[in-house]
């Protein structure tokens, strides 16, 4: 049997998945969690299930609706799950009254029964079942309550009958059409409404007669028949309610008094920053500098160990080096950052599940719309500073389709947690004493990122003026230990998998590419090798952010292509083939005391800061390059927004380091600098206040438009 | 604002934009343009008759934090701009 969960964001739908089926589905405390359809088998049966993306109508507007109205005409369910979330019955149950108009059977679930009694609410839930004519059961997905009520009723059979929720003269006209539709067609009733809303997805249904009786209906109303088929529905509703309900009064309830202090008008915004900064100074700066030397002290005990076994067991020398310089080393360099990940993660998930996340998008909502995206931008951004890839999909829950392209662009400019290798072992090591507050800084560069080509892509790419913000707010929650600690466990073992796979083979090609000569020859000096060569013919790229040809930069920054964390693991390869990467000593020595081949020791402050600029700005993975595709639909244009990306990148980089170096060498003093950035700042105000008073003037929405 | 004279009471009109926070306002015309919006917010259950109150302000003024049907909306100023209620 095949059965489709559907209800609104934010209704406790994928809780309710993953105790019917024991997985760990993503959930969160904002609405649009779950953007594509997850299935599978509910437990002790053998029941497919579908969760798909929560909805508050069956509209032809929006993605979400749209995927999900498809699963139900296409896919045909043998049963649709409606969750309803009883502290809100009212609006829950207005998509219920859509799908009871489908003629498959839904059973409705009253979810969060533990939170009606908090909030002073009562549902004669034996009347609403009467009412509604069908399946109604009470439960709690997250205290697991009322779900053997559920599966028992899966099996049940059960008929339902039609409800009569219009007014005399739309319920007589419905049935009018109906009687025009094809006999055997399935959901007849639901696609009379949507004949009468108007819908153009259903067109292909109409005909003659049907449209006369649609335009025999339109006088009778003073609005359009779609406000008036909704407006019907909530007073059907209404009356419901008043039939199952009872509330008490309740006193302000803590959500109300905690957003006294977080959507505070003097203090939402320090706190919100604070918040941010804690985060990530936390992950990179303090937890790591106390971990890594532990980690790391063990890959090198584990290379000298292998080292020592595989000459005792009689390999060859370059089956040692490819095992030790290799993969220990490749593999060991990204391993090291597995701590600042835990907490990173844990920081995030909770970000996600107590409900601040919407705080946050209201409170940046007017800033954000300046610059032509979203309040709700700022959801796919911090889920990307875990990966861009949830990050840029996650970009689906706005509604605006300008917007929506805009947020998932520049998604990757966000440091994903991948990237956190490279800000780590570059500021731990040329920024010793401020490396925490040097990556804090990496994340204000990324926002500062962001503002600008938000800009440059408002002013000529999405030229669009129109949007909107409507977005429910929901309560705070308390996390679920159990739920972060199985979200942070899959992500830190998604990311340990990687350096299993995807940066050991990369290893095991940069070994053989820096082992071998052209000539394919074993053991040539490394200015000799494939890799030296080849990244020779194309360092000039980076000449300008780095001062030096350096062929080892070069390659090691493309291969942030594959994965960004490969950029730390193959520089790590070439630098001689040490394992203690994080110190940075092996990586940048320039060969004395045995601390690396000199290839890196090129490298100052400016240069270190310019290339982790490029690195973390320029095209992301090829994981995130396919999610674009996606979002952005199509390849040119994925192609031409990772090309903005790197050229953007390396123009960043290469004004950091022209400065970084000059500030190094003496020319400029950081006094210059804060005198020139004033002046410019005065400048871009003088052109912005310009503009717009340039867009006033001519604008066709200057009715509505505030400035004036 | 526009106050009409009923026959036996006076009816407050006013953009549901301009209701301070713990004000609450009946929905009596929505007269959004974009199809897409428009169905949005009635989806939402901004429908006529609907009591809305104002119950929160972002800290930057904008978007409000309506309180409806026992769940809270956030929406932009420049479409409840295009909302009328009467002042309850």
């Amino acid at each position: 049997m095949k059965i489709a969960l559907i209800g609104n964001q934010n209704s406790g739908k994928t809780t309710l998945f993953n105790v019917l089926t024991g997985m760990n589905a993503k959930i969160g405390n904002w609405p649009g969690v779950t953007i594509e359809k997850k299935v599978g088998t509910i437990k002790g049966t053998k029941h497919e299930l579908v969760d798909l993306p929560g909805i508050y109508s069956l509209s032809p507007y929006s993605i979400e609706e749209e995927i999900s109205r498809k699963f139900v005409f296409e896919e045909k369910p043998d049963i649709i799950i409606n969750i309803v979330d009883s502290t809100s019955l009212e609006r829950s149950l207005y998509l219920t009254t859509q799908l009871l108009e489908l003629d498959t059977r839904v059973i409705v679930v009253l979810n969060m029964a533990d939170m009606l009694e908090k909030k002073g609410i009562t549902i004669d839930v034996e009347k609403l079942k009467n009412e509604l004519g069908t399946d109604v059961i009470k439960i709690s997905a997250l205290k697991e309550t009322g779900i053997n009520e559920l599966v028992d009723a899966l099996s049940k059979n059960k008929t339902k009958y039609e409800l009569k929720k219009y007014d005399a003269v739309i319920e007589n006209e419905l049935s009018k059409i109906e009687f025009r539709l094809e006999k055997k067609l399935l959901h007849k009733k639901f696609i009379a409404v949507k004949l009468i809303e108007g819908d153009e997805r259903f067109s292909g249904y109409k005909s003659d007669e049907i449209n006369s009786v649609i335009d025999g209906l339109k006088p009778k109303y003073d609005t359009d028949l779609e406000e008036v088929i909704a407006t019907e529905r909530y007073n059907y509703i209404d009356s419901l309610k008043d039939k199952v309900l009872k509330r008490k009064m309740v006193r302000e309830d803590i959500s109300d008094k905690l957003d006294k202090v977080f959507l505070n008008k003097w203090i939402a915004f320090p706190i919100f920053v604070v918040i941010m900064f804690a985060i990530y100074y936390l992950s990179v700066g303090v937890i790591g500098s106390y971990t890594v030397d532990l980690i790391s002290l063990l890959f090198e005990n584990i290379g000298m160990w292998m080292e020592s076994t595989l000459a005792t067991l009689g390999a060859s020398e370059w089956i040692v080096s490819l095992v030790v310089d290799g993969i220990v080393a490749g593999v060991g360099a990204v391993l090291n950052f597995v701590p600042q990940l835990i907490i990173l993660f844990i920081c995030i998930s909770v970000l996600e599940t107590t409900g601040y996340m919407s705080r946050i998008a209201l409170l940046l909502d007017k800033l954000f719309r300046k610059i032509g995206l979203s309040g709700k931008s700022l959801i796919p951004f911090i889920v990307g500073s875990g990966c861009s890839v949830p990050g840029i999909m996650g970009s689906r829950i706005i509604e605006n389709q300008d917007e929506r392209k805009m947020t998932a662009i520049l998604t990757p400019f966000i440091p994903c947690s991948a990237k956190l290798p490279i800000i780590a072992l570059f500021a731990g090591y040329f920024f010793e004493n401020n490396s925490g507050l040097v990556s804090a800084s990496l994340y204000f560069f990324a926002i500062f990122v962001i503002i600008l080509s938000a800009c440059i892509m408002k002013k000529w790419v999405f030229k669009n003026t129109s949007s909107t913000y409507i977005s429910e707010l929901p309560n705070y929650k308390v996390p679920s230990a159990k739920y972060i600690f199985k979200d942070v466990f899959e992500k830190v073992t998604a990311f340990i998998k990687r350096a299993g796979s995807v940066i050991l083979i990369c290893s095991i090609v940069i070994w053989f590419l820096l082992s071998f000569s052209l000539n394919l020859e074993y053991g040539v000096n490394v200015e000799e090798s494939i890799l030296a060569k080849v990244g020779d013919k194309i360092s000039w790229v980076f000449y300008p952010m780095l001062g030096e040809n350096s062929w080892g930069a070069t390659v090691s920054a493309i291969q942030g292509l594959v994965a960004k964390e490969q950029v730390v693991s193959s520089m790590a390869v070439i630098a001689g083939f040490a394992e203690n990467v994080e110190e940075g000593s092996s990586i940048f020595g320039n060969g004395e005391n045995g601390q690396g081949t000199g290839i890196f020791s090129f490298f100052t402050a400016a240069s270190a800061y310019a290339f982790m600029v490029f690195n973390l700005f320029s095209a992301p993975c090829f994981g995130a390059i396919g999610a674009m595709k996606r979002e952005l639909g199509g390849t040119k244009k994925m192609l031409k927004a990772v090309v903005f990306q790197t050229i953007l990148a390396w123009v960043l980089a290469v004004i950091v380091y022209q400065i970084g170096s000059r500030i190094e060498m003496g020319i400029l003093s950081v006094t210059d600098l804060v005198i020139i950035g004033i002046i410019l700042c005065i400048v871009v105000a003088i052109v912005v206040k310009k503009e717009k008073n340039k867009e006033c003037s001519g604008c066709p929405y200057c009715k509505d438009c505030d400035k004036k | 604002m526009i106050v009409e004279r009923d026959s036996k009471n006076i009816k407050k009109i006013e953009k549901l934009s301009n209701l301070k926070v713990g004000e609450k306002g009946k929905i009596v015309a929505i007269n959004i343009t974009n199809k897409i919006v428009k169905r949005h917010l009635l989806d939402m259950g901004l429908v006529r008759g609907t009591v809305v109150e104002v119950k929160k302000i972002a800290p930057m003024g904008d978007p409000i934090d309506l309180s409806l049907r026992s769940y809270e909306l956030c929406i932009r100023k420049s479409d409840l701009n295009q909302i009328d209620v009467e002042v309850v």
